[in-house]
């Protein structure tokens, strides 16, 4: 309800004498349509609506006298003017603003550089990635950047890896972020082989025999699960080098195979991975690996343990050395061995007792 | 020793003015320039139209076509009488609400409108080039009042500053101070205290436990002053008398003008939230313009054809000027940095430039 | 050509100024007989008269209020605000009322007042006198705000403000206002307002200061020249309208920029500056932008107010820090 107050209509008048009504109850009216004409000392005054709105009464008819400051009419809405301000206009209620979907936040930066320098590196075409970082804090220099174009222009193009070698490039850095990696080396004196043995073969099944002396070499780790499965069977991985990169295939059951067997199975997964056409099912599933880099050169090596798997061998290339051998010194054929294994899940000791198990194995006489 | 054996080293004492009572009898005899009927008819037009503008602007206001505006209904006598006594070379300090005294002056209707309506140029003024406009922080003006007749006296000029505020100004520090330093260095300033009754809503009697606001003066070192500030011959007067006397180097004068807001504070206020309507409608029975009406009238100066051909006149000159207000289209936008010193420094350059819709968005 | 001390050099200026231009008026507590609390009035109301310089009654809002009127009539005043803690009740005045005058009027009515005060702490005053709230005054527009940092410029800059056609609020640092001497020439020529000053030109970093850490800024840069860090340093003089362009163009160069007051560091003048760098030299930077300040705390009394001023080691710490960057 607000009441619309017969204001001054400019004459000093204090009270006025009603006509005409113009507009009657229940009436719509908008704003300066003329609501009544009153009748003053001096003339006919018509009064317009202040408001829009529609008419709930009408104080007084035809002849009726309206005193200054009492209500003329009462319309329907509204409140009794109370603005809540005494200058300007509050805007009505909005609607509150939604808030926006919480979308994912914007990968942290982890590039320290200052506008000067990148905007030196962006004019040298020098990829701030690949810029080793000499200021303080971390910040990358004006004379780090200069130092990276010199020597990118020295490099050869930029080439990305595809394939076994971007394969190799993710499983190993994820390998390297999990396992804790500890190696131990030994030496087996092998000068009592014959003259053409199967080295690999001969490798392969003295894993298998060092893990029936040590199983918890042949294992499998879940990290998430903190769960370990030792396993019965052998099943070593090969790693092999091909012209495409590494791959690693599988040979089953080492443990109770024979060697013209293994030799055989092995033959066919070389084959099959220089010709690039080795099922998925053969690269998977190994126990534990074997790395034979000696084949290439190369003594002893801190390799990769790749999970699940919790350790790898490693035999370096056979070499004449001088020991001492039965208490003289003496030239012998050795091949070093390394043993890399993931200490969250293998012991010191475990791994030790594997590596004297597999030198033992391998010295034995052909 | 008791009290009343002690010396009195102090008293002080405050006349009331008037003349015409709120019927138009004359309550003693009329100060001279009430003898000249053409000088009481323009104090008449003078109230009439200021009020017929007001409410005109009110409806404006309701309308839309103009901001916050403070209607001065009941108060013309205080703001045109005051006018009146001034010359031109004098100036005006005026509050927020003295529309009479702007008009009176020479500020044109449409400029009044303007500023309410939002735009500097209504400050622009074609009154005296040295009036002061509105002034919005309640009393602040004061101080204002206080430098510029300080220039007056400084340069010998035989010119008077005038400076209206309410009854709330009158319980601020700038008023005080103002006033202080008037009555140290006896400077050629009158102040006016329109006492409206209402400060918003804060009456009277919780603004001041003074008895009157012309007694304020007194400590300030010179006399106050108070006149019935619905009677407009005694407004004049009062005025008269105190800028002469400043004119004359006799130092300042407080007059409190005692009136009352017939309207709201502004047009976004409603006064029936906080006084009860009956008091307006006893009010209204003591308001200026009817009161000089039945004196010129009663002097047989003043008559119906007359009357009504004063309200057209009012109503065709503030039609007109409505037209005029509304014809005026806003400045463009980069007009906000062109007298914001007397020569834009470089350092806002660009923003003017992006205002004008120029170089860097 | 004589050797005084800062404050005499406004005292000249003052003197100066009141004598080219009848309509200059000075105005404070204490400013006439006394000749003013750092007599920086000393002699003048008895060359120029109690009329033109006078003994106001110890109320800051009428002073600053009597200068927007007496301006707007066309004289000159120079209101004098004891210290810059007691200028808080003239900001209604100054936000209010000088800043605005002009654009209220569109012209009509304007405001050539000066409003002096001293600036600044480490006189070991007691509470409230050693105030540095430059930042709130720059923040408004329409006024204008200057800080002189030496004898030379706090002559010309003050004659500068005192013929300019708008407001100035004019900080005059306190702690340096007899031990900073230098030559001035009473030749009534102004310094350019609006203008940084470039006190000493150098290729490795910016330091940007005013009032009177410049003191401590220029012995900064001497003791990192002993090291090898050659620095620019800045005088931003004129705080509001400051004067981007120098500021810009010197850490374009330099790559690397230190900003000192001794006012709080938060919403400080520094971080203006810091923005404005940040807005249109980033692609320069070499270093982060640092500021060294005032702490965000009340400037503690006499006992701890040299462990709260920007010291000379501070700032040669943070300017090492910065040159790290290359």
């Amino acid at each position: 309800m607000r009441q619309f107050i017969l204001p001054d209509l400019g004459e000093g008048l204090e009270e006025a004498e009603i006509v005409t009504w113009h507009v009657n109850e229940g009436d719509r009216v908008v704003v300066d349509q003329p609501l009544v004409s009153l009748e003053t000392d001096k003339a006919v005054v018509e009064v317009p609506s202040p408001w829009s709105g529609r008419i709930a009464r009408l104080f007084g008819g035809k002849g009726d006298l309206i005193k200054v400051g009492a209500p003329l009419v009462e319309f329907a809405e509204g409140t009794q003017g109370d603005t809540g301000t005494v200058v300007g206009e509050l805007g009505q209620e909005e609607k509150a603003p939604r808030g926006a979907e919480a979308s994912a936040p914007a990968p942290a930066r982890t590039l320290q550089v200052l506008p000067a320098v990148r905007a030196l590196a962006r004019k040298l075409d020098v990829d701030l990635n690949l810029v080793q970082a000499s200021g303080p804090g971390g910040t990358i220099t004006r004379a780090d950047v200069e130092r990276a174009a010199k020597s990118l222009a020295e490099a050869e193009p930029a080439e990305p890896l595809r394939g076994m070698r971007r394969a190799m490039a993710q499983r190993m850095a994820a390998a390297h972020a999990e396992v804790v990696r500890t190696t131990v080396n030994d030496e087996a004196d092998i000068d009592d082989w014959q003259q053409r043995e199967d080295v690999t073969i001969r490798i392969v099944r003295a894993i298998a025999s060092a893990c029936q002396a040590e199983p918890s070499l042949n294992a499998w780790y879940n990290a998430e699960a903190g769960e370990r499965r030792l396993i019965k069977r052998v099943d070593i991985g090969i790693a092999v080098d091909t012209e495409g990169g590494l791959i690693v295939p599988v040979l089953r059951n080492v443990g109770e195979r024979e060697a013209s067997d293994l030799r055989a199975g092995l033959d066919r997964l070389r084959a099959d991975a220089a010709a690039r056409s080795i099922p998925l099912e053969e690269l998977r599933g190994a126990t534990i690996t074997l790395s034979n880099f000696g084949m290439i050169g190369g003594r002893f090596a801190n390799l990769i343990v790749v999970p699940p798997q919790v350790a790898i061998v490693g035999a370096g290339r056979i070499d004449q050395r001088v020991l001492v051998h039965n208490g003289q010194p003496a030239a012998r054929r050795v091949l070093p061995l390394s043993l890399t294994f993931d200490h969250r899940v293998v012991t010191g000791g475990e791994a030790a007792r594997f590596l004297v198990a597999l030198k033992a194995d391998l010295e034995r006489a052909s | 020793m008791a009290d009343e054996e002690l010396p009195v080293i102090a008293r002080f004492e405050v006349r009331r003015r008037s003349y015409l009572a709120p019927d138009g009898t004359v309550l003693r005899p009329l100060p001279n320039f009430a003898s000249d009927s053409d000088i009481l008819i323009s104090l008449y037009r003078g109230m009439v139209l200021t009020r017929a503008f007001d409410l005109k602007a009110v409806s404006l206001q309701r309308t839309g076509r103009l901001g916050t505006y403070a209607v001065s209904l009941g108060q013309e006598a205080v703001s045109v009488g005051i006018a009146s006594a001034m010359r031109e070379e004098d100036v005006v300090l005026p509050s927020y609400r003295d529309n009479g005294t702007l008009l009176w002056r020479g500020t044109k209707m449409e400029e009044i409108l303007l500023f309410w309506g939002g735009d500097e140029r209504g400050n622009l003024s074609s009154g005296p080039a040295d009036d002061f406009p509105y002034c919005i922080p309640v009393a602040s003006q004061a101080p204002h009042a206080a430098g510029v007749a300080y220039a007056f006296k400084l340069r010998k000029e035989p010119r008077v500053a005038v400076c209206l505020f309410g009854d709330g100004a009158t319980s601020k520090g700038d008023v005080w101070e103002a006033m202080n330093f008037a009555g140290v260095h006896k400077l050629p300033v009158v102040f006016v205290a329109n006492n409206n009754q209402w400060a918003i809503s804060v009456p009277l009697q919780l603004q001041t436990a003074s008895q009157t606001l012309a007694q304020k003066a007194i400590a300030a070192g010179f006399s106050g002053e108070q006149v019935d500030g619905n009677d407009v011959v005694a407004v004049r007067a009062a005025a008269e008398d105190a800028i002469a006397q400043a004119r004359a180097g006799g130092g300042p004068r407080l007059i409190e003008a005692v009136t009352y807001r017939l309207s709201d504070h502004t047009t976004a206020d409603d006064a029936a939230r906080y006084r009860p309507p009956e008091e307006v409608q006893t009010r209204w029975k003591e308001e200026p313009i009817a009161r000089l009406r039945a004196y010129l009238v009663s002097q047989k100066a003043w008559g119906k054809s007359q009357e009504e051909e004063l309200a057209a006149d009012c109503q065709k000159q503030i039609e007109a000027a409505i037209e005029r207000y509304l014809a005026t289209a806003p400045r463009a936008p980069q007009t906000m940095f062109d007298h914001l010193y007397a020569e834009l420094p470089r350092a806002y350059a660009s923003q003017r430039a992006e205002l004008s819709g120029g170089s860097d968005a | 050509m004589p050797e005084v001390t800062l404050v005499e050099a406004i005292n000249l200026a003052l003197a100066r100024a009141m004598e080219e231009d009848a309509n200059v008026v000075v105005l404070g507590e204490d400013v006439g007989v006394n000749g003013g609390v750092f007599r920086a009035t000393v002699g003048l109301q008895q060359r120029f008269g109690a009329e033109r310089v006078i003994d106001t009654p110890l109320a800051e809002l009428l002073i600053s209020g009597l200068c927007v009127g007496m301006a707007a009539q066309g004289l000159k005043p120079v209101g004098e605000i004891q210290f810059m803690g007691f200028i808080y009740p003239c900001i209604d005045q100054l936000v209010n009322h000088a800043s605005r005058l002009r654009n209220r009027t569109q012209g009509r009515l304007s405001c050539p007042m000066v409003l002096r005060t001293p600036h600044g702490g480490g006189i070991r005053a007691p509470e409230h006198h050693s105030e540095s709230t430059e930042a709130m005054l720059a923040h408004i527009p329409g006024l204008r705000v200057v800080m002189p940092s030496s004898p030379e410029r706090a002559y010309g800059l003050l004659l500068a403000a005192i013929r300019d056609p708008d407001p100035v609020v004019f900080l005059e640092p306190t702690r340096i206002y007899r031990a900073s001497k230098g030559q001035v020439e009473d030749n009534g020529e102004a310094l350019p307002l609006d203008v940084a000053f470039v006190l000493r030109q150098g290729r490795d970093v910016t330091l940007i200061s005013w009032g009177a850490a410049v003191k401590e800024t220029l012995a900064a840069a001497d003791e990192l020249a002993a090291e090898g860090i050659d620095a620019e340093v800045i005088d931003l003089a004129t705080l509001k309208p400051y004067d981007e362009e120098t500021v810009l163009a010197s850490v374009t160069r330099t790559g690397r920029c230190v900003i000192v007051h001794e006012a709080a560091r938060t919403g400080g003048f520094g971080a203006e500056i810091a923005a404005l760098l940040a807005e249109r030299g980033l692609t320069s930077l070499l270093a982060p932008i640092a500021r060294v300040t005032g702490y965000d705390t009340i400037m503690p009394l006499p006992r701890l107010e040299q462990r709260y001023i920007p010291s000379v080691a501070r700032i040669v710490a943070a300017t090492r820090k910065v040159c790290q960057f290359s």
